[in-house]
């Protein structure tokens, strides 16, 4: 009987904000009403790459309601996560359009507005890097001559006197020699734009310090206690004198890990006299100003030996991470080391390179770089199985990851890693792969295709990244749980109220998630990303609802004479199972107290963490490593489409999912997930680019009118399955899956597009344009009497 | 220089009650301009600024009719909201090439709040109510201060980019669909980059009148510096000979003159004005109504 009723991890519970999100009771940081706000107006470069020979803020302290006004030489301090390449303001030169030069903070907009127009820049304009290819170049300008002198984590290494702000190098087996001895050698390139996440709720950020310079931060973000370590590394702060205060936050994608604005309006707000100061950027600067996802340019190189084995493969990511690397370098990394994706290469040359350019600041963004390794992987391995006659499911069959094989750097997976192999095998069947199909379209002009690709993603993430968690139990025996975990729609609060209801054996309802993260109130989670959040907090979770347990089973032990480990926890209270007496929660929560009034025990509360175990550096120069990250989480999706050869357009009919995810916790959440990353796979693959101006180096679709994301009526019929391999260090067997989603998405449709109507576009997005380029490609390579491979 | 600031727009709000004060309080007024859903002027006023009284057509009961015509055609007034036009009964019986139209313009809450109206006096290249209208023969009845009246037909009123053959302080009052054209039948073909709440990037409608001898007609939009009608083109495709469609699509092609810009480079833009002709013709044989069920 015991524990019936109370398996939460697998249901289809009540999300637990769901009231506050319908209502509008769910506050978001704009919402919040400050007394005596100011507000902020921040002056960004209009050049891409200039020296800034001198800012007068002289005119704007003069505009009436200007209360301070602020630039480079006034906080001339480094930030960022991994390398500190950027300071609070540019101080000597800017390096994208939208810098942040200056700031004003003033009564109202009006007047921040007035202020700021009024504020003199100099500029001498430099030559700009607008690509990779260019910044690589021996005499490209440099964007960032003080390289060499930057803060840096150890296991990013830029390379001084050149654009390059992280190099990682996978070399395993010996390439060289191996390639000699394949069968078939194919090449290509592959080509990923800059992207924006378009989150509905743009960036903002209020900051206060107060007279005695206790600075308070309400900001939306994906990562409070990251927030406050690295602005205290910026400005010099105790950490116990800075509170981060995190609202309901409104999509995030990656675009608000790290630290964003929060550092303009401490340095505003520290010369406002105790006044909080709100920054926010509309909607157009939020394409541009604060950060994107990174630019890829891939060359692949796989040679294949006549049983269809890839034994030797040569993969160089070289990556435009814009203006800054902070946060980008480490993507930089995380697809070096993932390189070789979903399979399994014995002789492998991988170099990931991120080179700065004067664009917009390339960052974090869901998936983390392996949206367009995949890009370029997944669409080279379906090329490689097409030109030597083999099928790619099979072909991608013979060349996966599995347990016993190993990654490229050198790791062999265990049992417990997950089945790549399955996923790809339900999503071939799903979508009708796996049978031979005669194209129903029967040459007229609509052609429908049928396409797949892999996914394989890790936490990128410090080896020692933490999550922790407090449950206390209130007098009516329900209890609080309360984390710093940012639920940014991915439903963690809801996942971390099953965890402990679970563990405690307590009705849903009775747990409360106190989840708007403070880092002066709640317990210490290093950041809301790399899909670790289920998986860390969970573990954390279930390590404090040990304890509590461990403490109610002891007062109960008291109450009933008998030793702790004969009792158990039951369904709303302690039991003896030999006598059959028990004790309700209600009367252990808070102590036991006797009926000659003596009292035993105290409030059951209790604080437990994760830290992933044994994981090891990487080789600095083979990146060999027996177990570089925490966990893989593995996947595929199949894709259908429809193509009208007259306009190149592609509507994409039905896509199916399958990831092992180790554990199902709650299934309307997961399936949510893998369909918005569907969707917004779907959108960087056919419609989503950041369009450069090249004379000005703005970008020149910054709006929701010249920059497309999909609309439901975009979206394909979907199906999502999942396979439960138990991860060995996750909670009740899970594992992260909020990333994966929309990695394979995009390669599947490109080759989708291939077996539809035999052409392959190489670069992302797969607009109409440009299927129409290729289709007319080939038609003139057949008239011409040849045909392009 | 780029500044962050959350701008404000600050202009005067006016609410006539008839046509007359409307007219009268433009003349009264610095930098004024009619509002009607506002879905352009109040991006565009946000955007550039320049607007120091709007003008609200929304609460005039005269403007905010459909009705019978004189001649047994249809008047839309200039109040009426794009969804109202798209799914009254009359329209959807007599000129489902509008309905088809307008179904596509922008999403349900811009079709709520925009008027057709205010779509052709924008006159925007793209202007998804323009290809029926010009299909249609659609003639526009205007009023200006001190009484003045005219009618102009909607082929003359496009002038470019923004232009309009409209008069300052003129004010479109009515549309008038000509009973002529009742019962023509179309397919309006547009490519966009997504399939809602997207500007077109080209659109092509044929359409077919009941009887008469130059039946056809053939709008496109997005592909030139107004809406246009390819009128060589119609007469090809009148003559019904085994090459019509495709000598309709070379002249339509030659018709336009479209532009590289974000949504698609001016040679694309060319050949899909054949496709997307070829593509209305194959839907208008099918005998299928066209366009999304409003
Ligand atoms: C998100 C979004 C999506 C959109 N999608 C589309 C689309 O798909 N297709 C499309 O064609 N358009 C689209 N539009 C543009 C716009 O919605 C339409 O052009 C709409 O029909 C404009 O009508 P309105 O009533 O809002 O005009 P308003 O903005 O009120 O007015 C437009 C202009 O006409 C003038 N005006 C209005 N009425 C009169 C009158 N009676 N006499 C004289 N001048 C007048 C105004 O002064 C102004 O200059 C979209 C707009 C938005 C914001």
């Amino acid at each position: 009987m015991s524990g019936q009723g109370y398996d939460w991890v697998g249901q289809d519970v009540e999300r637990v904000d769901a009231v506050d999100k319908v209502t509008g009771a769910a506050r978001y940081t704009a919402d919040l009403k400050f007394p005596r706000l100011l507000h902020a107006a921040v002056v960004r470069s209009s050049l891409p790459h200039a020296r800034l020979l001198h800012v007068d803020l002289g005119p704007a302290l003069s505009v009436p309601g200007v209360k301070a006004a602020v630039c480079g030489r006034d906080v001339p301090f480094h930030v960022g996560i991994y390398l500190k390449d950027q300071t609070v303001f540019a101080c000597d030169r800017v390096r994208y359009v939208g810098d942040p030069v200056a700031a004003v903070a003033a009564e109202s907009p009006e007047a921040a507005a007035e202020a700021a127009s009024r504020i003199a820049i100099d500029y001498e304009p430099l030559e700009p890097v607008f690509d990779v290819e260019r910044g690589l170049e021996p005499d490209a300008p440099r964007v960032h001559p003080e390289l060499g002198r930057y803060e840096c984590v150890p296991w990013i290494t830029p390379e001084p006197g050149t654009n390059v702000c992280n190099h990682l190098k996978v070399r395993k087996g010996d390439f060289d020699a191996a390639l000699k001895r394949c069968a078939h050698v194919i090449e290509n390139r592959f080509a990923v734009p800059q992207v924006q996440h378009v989150p509905l709720e743009p960036h903002v950020s209020v900051a206060r310090v107060d007279l005695a310079g206790r600075v308070e931060i309400h900001t939306s973000a994906q990562s409070p206690f990251t927030v406050r370590h690295l602005l205290c590394a910026c400005f010099g702060f105790k950490h116990a004198d800075v509170r981060v205060i995190v609202p309901h936050v409104g999509g995030g994608f990656g675009g608000k890990a790290g630290i964003n604005l929060e550092p303009i309006a401490t340095a505003l707000a520290l010369r406002c006299d105790g006044r909080p100061v709100r920054v926010a950027v509309d909607r157009s600067e939020e394409f541009y100003a604060v950060v994107v996802r990174q630019g890829l340019q891939a060359s692949l190189t796989s040679g294949v030996d006549e049983n269809g084995r890839v034994i030797a493969q040569k993969m160089r990511y070289v990556w435009d991470c814009g203006a800054y690397g902070g946060y980008g370098v480490n993507v930089v990394r995380a697809a070096g080391y993932t390189c070789g994706g979903a399979y399994a290469f014995d002789h492998v040359q991988g170099d990931s390179i991120g080179v700065y350019t004067n664009r917009p600041i390339g960052s974090a963004y869901r998936g983390f770089g392996m949206q367009e390794i995949h890009w370029a992987l997944e669409s080279q391995m379906d090329a490689v199985a097409r030109e030597i006659g083999m099928d790619p499911v099979e072909f991608r069959l013979r060349n996966c990851l599995g347990p016993g094989k190993a990654t490229v750097t050198g790791q062999v997976l265990d049992e417990s890693a997950g089945d790549v192999a399955t996923c790809i095998r339900k999503v071939a069947c799903g979508i009708g792969l796996d049978v031979d199909r005669t194209d129903p379209s029967g040459g007229g002009p609509i052609r429908r295709g049928r396409g797949m690709a892999c996914a394989v993603k890790a936490p990128a993430m410090p080896n020692d990244a933490a999550s922790s968690v407090i449950l206390k139990f209130c007098e009516d025996a329900t209890l609080e749980l309360s984390l710093s975990g940012v639920d940014i729609g991915q439903g963690l609060r809801t996942v971390a109220a099953q965890y402990a209801a679970q563990a405690l054996k307590l009705p849903i309802e009775s747990v409360r998630v106190h989840n708007l993260p403070d880092t002066h109130l709640s317990p210490y989670d290093w950041q809301t990303v790399a899909s670790r959040q289920t998986w860390a907090t969970g573990n954390a979770v279930l390590r404090a609802a040990e304890d509590c347990k461990r403490q109610l089973l002891e007062t109960a032990a008291s109450a009933l004479g008998r030793p702790a480990d004969a009792l158990e926890l039951d369904a709303g209270c302690v039991r003896d199972p030999d006598s059959g007496r028990s004790v309700p929660l209600d009367r252990l929560v808070m102590g036991y107290l006797f009926e000659d009034g003596h009292a035993v025990g105290g409030p059951v509360a209790a604080c437990a963490h994760f830290v992933p175990e044994g994981l090891l550096f990487l080789d600095p120069e083979t990146s060999q490593s027996k177990k570089p990250v925490a966990k893989w989480t593995f996947g595929a999706q199949g894709v259908e489409i429809s193509v009208d050869t007259r306009t190149g357009e592609i509507r994409v009919d039905r896509v199916v999912a399958c990831y092992d995810v180790g554990k199902v916790v709650h299934p309307s959440l997961i399936r949510g997930q893998t369909f918005g990353g569907i969707v917004q796979g779907l959108g960087t693959g056919l419609m989503e680019e950041l369009v450069l101006d090249r004379t000005s180096g703005r970008i020149a679709n910054a709006t929701l009118a010249d920059y497309k994301i999909p609309s439901s009526l975009d979206a394909p019929r979907m199906e999502a399955g999942f396979l439960e391999t138990p991860q060995a260090d996750g909670p009740l067997g899970a594992r992260g899956v909020g990333e994966h989603t929309m990695i394979p998405t995009p390669a599947a449709i490109a080759n989708a597009l291939v077996d539809a109507c035999g052409v392959r576009v190489h670069s992302m997005p797969l607009t109409a344009e440009k299927v129409l380029a290729a289709l007319d490609a080939r038609e003139a390579g057949r008239e011409g009497g040849h045909r392009g491979s | 220089m780029l500044t962050t600031c959350p701008e404000r727009l600050a202009f005067s709000y006016l609410r006539p009650g008839s046509v007359d004060e409307a007219l009268a309080m433009w003349a009264g007024q610095a930098r004024p301009a009619f509002l009607a859903g506002g879905t352009d002027v109040l991006p565009r006023a946000r955007r550039e600024g320049g607007i120091g009284a709007l003008i609200d057509l929304k609460r005039i009961p005269e403007l905010d009719r459909i009705e019978q015509g004189g001649d047994g055609g249809l008047a839309i007034g200039a109040a009426c909201t794009v969804h109202r036009v798209a799914v009254h009964p009359l329209v959807r019986e007599r000129y489902p090439v509008l309905s088809a139209c307008l179904s596509q313009l922008g999403s349900f809450p811009i079709r709520n709040r925009a008027t057709l109206a205010g779509n052709i006096c924008n006159a925007s290249p793209c202007a998804d109510g323009a290809p029926a209208l010009l299909a249609l023969e659609a003639v526009l009845e205007l009023r200006a201060a001190g009484g003045a009246q005219r009618t102009l037909s909607i082929g003359d009123f496009f002038r470019g980019p923004g232009e309009t053959a409209l008069r300052p302080g003129e004010l479109l009052c009515r549309i008038l669909l000509p009973a002529g054209s009742a019962g023509a039948r179309g397919s309006y073909q547009r490519l966009a980059r997504r399939r809602a709440v997207d500007i077109s990037s080209v659109a092509v409608l044929v359409a077919r009148l009941a009887a008469g001898e130059r039946r056809h007609r053939i709008c496109l939009s997005s592909v030139a510096p107004t809406p246009l009608r390819a009128v060589e083109a119609e007469r090809v495709l009148d003559a019904e000979e085994p090459d019509s469609v495709e000598r309709a699509a070379e002249l339509a092609m030659a018709a336009c003159a479209p532009i590289d810009d974000l949504r698609g480079s001016a040679a694309y833009r060319r050949r899909m004005v054949g496709a997307l002709l070829g593509r209305a013709v194959d839907e208008l044989r099918s005998s299928r109504q066209t366009g999304v069920p409003v």
